[in-house]
């Protein structure tokens, strides 16, 4: 059992381990940069450190700062969240060299599935069917020697990649040198190296994972697959489970490569296993998430696994509560981002003025932001996943976009509209979604179908607010607040 | 009253009764909240106030107006190219001289570790570079300009 934990990670998923810390009982502790200092999570933890430093590297980055921080205040564990540190195999064995426990798989997993070359020679001997590609050990010309035989459309992956940085597709020969150019110089810059590799692009295919779950007690399980195909410049927008392209067939096909996937590496924790399952219902691994994933709530509203629980009783030595497990309606999240999706989604910045976030029946909002925080371009622009449940597809869809249309962010832009006309979209109602769906949808980029009537009413009330001074000056209605009523006072002991 | 909006110049003139106004069949009740009534219906509306931008959600909507002062210029000089976000210069394409068609990428620039090419608007000759490769550049900061 764990007793202290700290928790290396900012934003949106601190907030959610730590709240997961406190429902178990584990007294968190958050570290952050001074740029963070009195957001969200460093409020939700029972202690908060600042790191000395300025960048990320100083920072979130800095390994020996945050374990010496961790024994300086008697923590007994660490937990990685995602992005950051969660996949550094060098970091994983430091915390555990320094005695505490690292709150996910051991190192020697997270090395075998976060180089992708290395993975995919081991899936390769597990029997988890690959895409077809060449791995080749980098350089420019190697890159260019390949890729003839691999073929068009091909995709450029950074070796140590993830989360769409340093990956490129190539459609044509002439764009493959400056394309393997600019994958190269991404992944030099996000992972400190520079090789990629060069697989087949497999076109109109899904995105669709599977969650395990992995104990020391040698027990593994799947808990269904969460469809993500939805995705801009490579990163997931809107995710979903279950997916409408797979039947109970291949789902246990599926989760049986997703099984003996994390078993091929002795995997222990919550871990992530991603296929690509093309339009005739093959599927190929693509790569494991060592740690927590982003769209986690997914699986954890149609399965009823608190899976952050499920990963520190783990780490604690425990094994995993759930029993056996059955899905149930379905979930969909979306991904808040700061950006502009009428300008390629390009990332912005702003203040929070107003975030009011939607609320009632199946609505849950995992964020790290409130209303008055700036969003700067320090940190990565998600800003809040907005995740429901239903009954039914048609229904999980109608409540997003119901939850969406009460969701109020101003002051910063946003791609809410964006996500909000994914749900009525016919592709997306009939479940057609596919990894290249955006660029088939709106080839020359996406921008907001705006009726004239909202236009106007738009315009009237920037009028009148402007006429009327909105928003000046705070209004107090009336003198009561200012003066306290003795009704008032009795009003409150009112039931 | 003039506003920019989507790039584009809209004038208003709402009739104002009080605190209420109308424009096209709707009518706004103002007071600490804003209500939109149209054709019966009510929709509640938020708005606040950025510099000289009001926004706006109404109706699962977020728009933006920006206020234009009075006697300002109909005119948009938008030729030079500015930095969308804070961000470093990775690589610059082009040189001083230089011809280039609407479309073309100029300069590359990371920014939130993300990799965003700088693309020319129009046709024409590049005019000025005003920043090398490994530059740190401000939101806004005017790029290069063509002529």
């Amino acid at each position: 059992m764990l007793k202290r934990t700290l928790v290396a990670n900012r934003g949106e998923i601190a907030c959610r381990i730590l709240r997961a810390c406190k429902e178990a009982g584990i007294e968190g502790i958050a570290i952050h940069a001074a740029n963070d200092a009195g957001t969200l999570f460093t409020e939700l933890a029972d202690l908060a450190i600042q790191l000395e430093g300025e960048d990320l590297r100083e920072t979130y980055l800095n390994q020996k700062q945050i374990i010496d921080i961790a024994i300086a205040n008697d923590c007994d564990s660490i937990h990685p969240g995602f992005g950051f540190l969660s996949e550094r195999a060098d970091f994983a064995q430091a915390v555990m060299d320094a005695g505490l426990i690292w709150v996910g798989p051991s190192p020697e997993a997270i090395t075998k599935m976060g180089d992708k070359m290395t993975a995919r020679i081991t899936m390769k001997a597990a029997g988890v069917p690959v895409i077809p590609g060449v791995e080749v050990d980098g350089g420019l010309e190697e890159v260019l020697a390949v890729a003839p035989s691999v073929g068009y459309p091909l995709l450029l992956k950074a070796t140590a990649g993830g989360g769409g940085k340093g990956m490129r597709a190539v459609h044509d020969e002439a764009d493959l040198e400056s394309e393997a150019k600019a994958a190269m110089r991404e992944a030099l810059n996000a992972f400190g190296d520079d090789r990629v590799y060069v697989e087949r692009l497999l076109t109109g295919s899904r995105h669709i994972e599977i969650q395990i779950l992995a104990d020391k007690f040698g027990r593994t399980i799947h808990l269904g697959e969460r469809e993500c195909s939805v995705q801009r410049r490579h990163q997931k927008v809107f995710e979903e489970s279950p997916s409408v392209a797979l039947d109970a067939e291949l789902r246990e096909a599926m989760g049986e490569a997703a099984c003996a996937a994390a078993a091929a590496v002795d995997y222990e924790g919550a871990g992530t296993v991603e296929f690509l399952v093309t339009p005739k219902g093959e599927f190929f691994f693509l790569e494991m998430n060592t740690r927590i994933q982003v769209e986690h709530p997914v699986t954890e509203m149609v399965t009823g696994v608190d899976l952050v629980r499920e990963q520190l009783r783990i780490a604690g030595g425990k094994p995993m509560s759930c029993g056996s497990l059955s899905m149930r309606g379905h979930a969909i999240e979306v991904r808040l981002y700061a950006e502009d999706p009428s300008n390629n989604f390009l990332p912005a910045i702003g203040q929070l003025k107003r975030f009011v976030a939607p609320t009632g029946p199946g609505v849950r909002l995992d964020t790290g932001v409130r209303e008055g925080d700036a969003v700067t371009p320090n940190y990565d622009p998600m800003l809040a996943k907005l995740i429901v449940w239903a009954p039914s597809r048609e229904e999980a869809l109608q409540r997003m976009g119901r939850a969406l249309d009460e969701f109020v962010v101003l002051g910063c832009t946003t791609n809410l509209r964006f996500l909000r006309e994914l749900c009525d979209h016919p592709d997306v109602v009939d479940g057609w979604t596919t990894t290249d769906m955006i660029e088939r949808l709106w080839p020359d980029g996406w921008n907001p179908n705006i009726e004239p009537l909202i236009d106007d009413a738009g315009l009237l009330i920037a009028a009148a607010c402007q006429s009327s001074n909105h928003g000046r000056t705070i209004s107090t209605g009336s003198g009561f607040s200012q003066t306290p009523s003795p009704f008032f006072t009795i009003n409150r002991r009112l039931p | 009253m003039e506003f920019k909006t989507a790039g584009n110049r809209v004038e208003i003139e709402p009739q104002r009764d009080g605190s209420t106004f109308v424009h096209k069949g709707m009518t706004l009740h103002m007071g600490d909240e804003l209500w939109l009534e149209i054709s019966g219906r009510k929709h509640k509306a938020t708005a606040t106030k950025v510099g000289d931008v009001w926004w706006v959600h109404i109706l699962g909507h977020t728009l933006q107006f920006e206020m234009v002062e009075p006697g300002a210029t109909g005119a948009d000089n938008d030729s030079g190219l500015t930095a969308p976000m804070p961000g470093k210069i990775l690589d610059v394409l082009v040189s001083e001289g230089q011809s280039v068609s609407s479309g073309d990428a100029l300069m590359i620039m990371e920014a939130m570790k993300m990799e965003h090419k700088i693309v020319s608007g129009q046709d024409g000759v590049i005019e000025s570079i005003f920043f090398n490769t490994g530059d740190q550049v401000e939101q806004g900061t005017v790029l290069l300009s063509i002529k």
